[in-house]
């Protein structure tokens, strides 16, 4: 339905769009994302014939946009632009009733149907009430119900929508998505929308492009866009993907944002931890620029998608399954390699106590052992008498703490004992 | 508006009876030019020529001037998505009258008239000063107000000043032109009514055609766009022609101010903005607004009507100011 072909768009000598090539097809919900600057207005206003782009061509059902009028372009692609401040007295209809602008000639009136088309866009948008209101006095989310009517009133083929949810509050948020959703399945209208926020996207959304200067860093179905590696590279903040376990949609909780790697930090340590209790320590020292490696993690445990999120390299088991050998060598690798060993307070039974053994094994070579103990290992101990055997080996010859921020205190004490 | 047109005509330095007012201007109904030929007082043929050679020409002029400064004031304020726009406040006016001086001083050099070639003179001095503020106050896509009437004030002070320097050099008769410039009705002939009358009917219904355009402008230029209007095509024709009628008002009656700022005001708030009422009631009620201030100035203190229109409309525009700023 719609293709748009290499086009580069510059704002004076600044380049807001490089090469931007995609395709949507006729009835899909088309999200597009990227953080601020990235080009997804501009890329809009291309698409809906306000801007007209330096090089490339814009293709709408086949004809190039720069060839239809603006009357003909208004006639099949509508647009909900980003914040509509109306100073002027309007009423919630007239404001609809100028939808029907591109069909109605400038030397007739508007007719039966015109205002049988609006009466149903406002139907459709849950407005009709507001019909003789005045468009200042409606709430945010009233407001954006009749500028979405107005769209409709144009009874449009594609509907552009730039930030549709922005300054709402979290249910007018999903009314609106809903009602677009609605329009998207039942009437048949291809959607493409400019998105702030990454889980509406990811929640509505067919498709996803995300942009990145201007340029398109990626695009795809929602799982092949919203990984913590495509977010980072473009917004540099960590985030944890997930998928939601009731609608089944990917979402994605930021934790922090990239801080510069100082370049002296060539301590490699590694993390001993599970269930959560290395995610903190993992986060701490990542962002002080350590070189970390964690293991074994079972896949499913939230340490482990910590790990994941932030490129960590890890040991991985599968779920719920002991360590097996195999594992136990590849983390014993990672183990010898690393100046220190860190034990998290985690929980130890029988699946994980090859962490322990590894543990002491580490001591054994002499790697320096910070070991977190923020409870007693008796309360954390699954593992029996073989547990508390190990892990008293290890205290005896690691450096305790009970807090996990004395950790970073302790690395560089510990580490002169390398040297 | 009749009513009006009547009553205005009736005030004067010498008053005539509201009565024999109406049966004058019955008596040129071709049909009814028998119908009050009864006994008519003794200075009936005085009165006649009061009511056909001054008064009539007088008001209508109010009519038209009145009507062509409103509609465009309306224009202009939606145009510029300002409600503090007007021809007199953006430079137009200084403009037209600017291009009307060169007129009356070429005709004093060159065998022209002025009464016909200062319309065209008028409408190329108004083109050039709202090009010159336009392009001067435009910041990114948009006309911000602080800007817009900064750069009217300016260019209309400069243009007045050029207006005074060709007036003093070329004219003779500079009280009667400074007269003129004040901005009144009171040397209207008939001559006046026909140049204006076309310009100001053909103007007003060409901007009507525009005024679906006008209320999508209104809602911001992309929008419009998005709404299929060729924003750039209107926003030239619109100001095209609002700087044509303008001119025309101008180059008969001098500058008047206000009634382009003030009508589209009141009249938004009795139709609300849409365009397509709002530019047919503002031409009605900036002529009977004018035809009144007109009244005013003739009858109660002899002066030019400008200066009543600036008495009602400074400080209106000082409450619009305060008002805006209340809202900030």
């Amino acid at each position: 339905m719609l293709q748009v072909s290499d086009i580069n768009f510059y704002y004076d000598t600044k380049r807001a769009l490089e090469n931007v090539t995609f395709t949507v097809e006729e009835g899909e919900f088309f999200g597009v994302i990227g953080p601020n600057g990235s080009g997804k207005t501009t890329l809009l206003r291309c698409v809906s014939g306000i801007f007209k782009p330096q090089s490339g061509t814009v293709h709408f059902s086949g004809s190039n946009l720069q060839n239809l009028s603006k009357r003909d372009v208004a006639k099949n692609v509508a647009m909900v632009p980003q914040s509509s401040s109306i100073n002027f007295a309007f009423t919630a209809l007239e404001i609809v009733m100028m939808g029907r602008n591109p069909h109605v000639s400038r030397f007739r009136m508007e007719n039966q149907r015109d205002y049988k088309i609006a009466e149903n866009a406002m139907k459709l948008t849950n407005t009709e009430h507001l019909a003789p209101r005045l468009i200042s006095t409606l709430s945010g989310g009233e407001q954006q119900r009749v500028i979405i009517a107005r769209a409709l009133a144009q009874e449009p083929k594609l509907m552009l929508l730039d930030e549709p949810t922005v300054h709402l509050d979290i249910s007018h948020q999903l009314g609106i998505m809903e009602l677009i959703r609605k329009l998207n399945k039942d009437n048949g209208i291809t959607i493409i929308a400019v998105f702030h926020d990454l889980n509406l996207a990811a929640q509505y959304c067919d498709r996803l492009m995300l942009m990145e200067n201007g340029k398109v860093a990626s695009i795809g179905n929602t799982s092949q866009v919203l990984t913590s590696e495509n977010i980072r590279k473009a917004y540099h903040v960590n985030v944890l993907v997930k998928e939601h376990p009731l609608t089944s949609s990917l979402y994605m909780i930021p934790f922090s944002s990239i801080v510069q790697k100082p370049m002296t930090n060539e301590v490699n340590i590694h993390i001993i931890c599970g269930g959560g209790s290395g995610a903190p320590l993992m986060k701490m020292l990542y962002d002080r620029g350590y070189n970390l490696t964690a293991g074994v993690l079972n896949v499913l445990d939230s340490d482990y998608e910590i790990a994941a999120s932030l490129s960590i390299p890890t040991v991985e088991e599968a779920p719920f399954s002991q360590i097996t050998k195999e594992s136990y060598k590849r983390n014993l690798d990672f183990i010898l390699n690393s100046n220190i060993v860190i034990v998290a307070n985690a929980l130890f039974g029988k699946g994980n106590l090859k962490n322990l053994e590894a543990a002491k094994t580490a001591a054994d070579h002499n790697i320096p052992i910070i070991l977190v103990e923020s409870t007693p290992f008796a309360e954390r101990n699954f593992a029996g008498k073989e547990g508390k055997a190990l892990y008293d080996e290890i205290k005896k010859r690691a450096t305790l703490t009970q807090k996990l921020e004395d950790v970073l205190n302790m690395i560089p004490i510990v580490n002169k004992r390398n040297e | 508006m009749l009513v009006t047109i009547v009553l205005a005509i009736a005030v004067g330095s010498s008053p005539i009876p509201v009565y024999d007012v109406m049966t004058s201007l019955l008596s040129k109904i071709p049909g009814l030019e028998n119908l009050f030929s009864f006994t008519h007082p003794s200075d009936w043929a005085r009165t006649q020529s009061i009511i056909f050679g001054i008064r009539l020409p007088i008001v209508l002029l109010g009519a038209l001037v009145g009507a062509s400064l409103a509609v465009s004031g309306t224009c202009m304020q939606g145009l510029f998505r300002n409600p503090m726009a007007d021809p007199f406040v953006i430079g137009i006016s200084a403009g037209a009258a600017l291009g009307a001086v060169i007129a009356l001083a070429l005709e004093r050099v060159y065998t022209i008239n002025a009464t016909y070639v200062a319309p065209f003179f008028a409408f190329a001095g108004a083109l050039g000063a709202v090009l010159l503020v336009y392009g001067i106050s435009r910041v990114g896509g948009s006309v911000p107000v602080e800007t817009l009437l900064l750069a009217g004030v300016a260019v209309a002070a400069f243009l007045s000043a050029v207006t005074s320097v060709v007036v003093y050099a070329y004219s003779g008769e500079v009280i009667r032109v400074f007269f003129w410039m004040a901005g009144s009705l009171g040397a209207a002939k008939w001559i006046d009514v026909m140049t204006v009358l076309p310009i100001c009917v053909i103007g007003t219904i060409l901007l009507f055609f525009f005024s679906r355009d006008l209320n999508g402008v209104v809602l911001g230029e992309e929008t419009a766009q998005t709404l299929g209007i060729d924003v750039e095509t209107t926003k030239k024709i619109i100001l095209v022609i609002s700087s044509l009628i303008t001119a025309s008002a101008v180059a008969t009656s001098g500058t008047i101010g206000f009634v382009g700022l003030i009508t589209p005001h009141i009249m938004r708030h009795f139709v609300g903005p849409d365009h397509r009422i709002l530019i047919p009631s503002s031409a009605v009620a900036g002529g009977i607004f004018l035809i009144w201030c007109d009244a005013i100035a003739r009858t109660i203190i002899e002066v030019p009507v400008a200066m009543i229109t600036a008495l009602f409309g400074a400080p209106f525009f000082i409450y619009l100011l305060l008002r805006r700023k209340r809202s900030m």
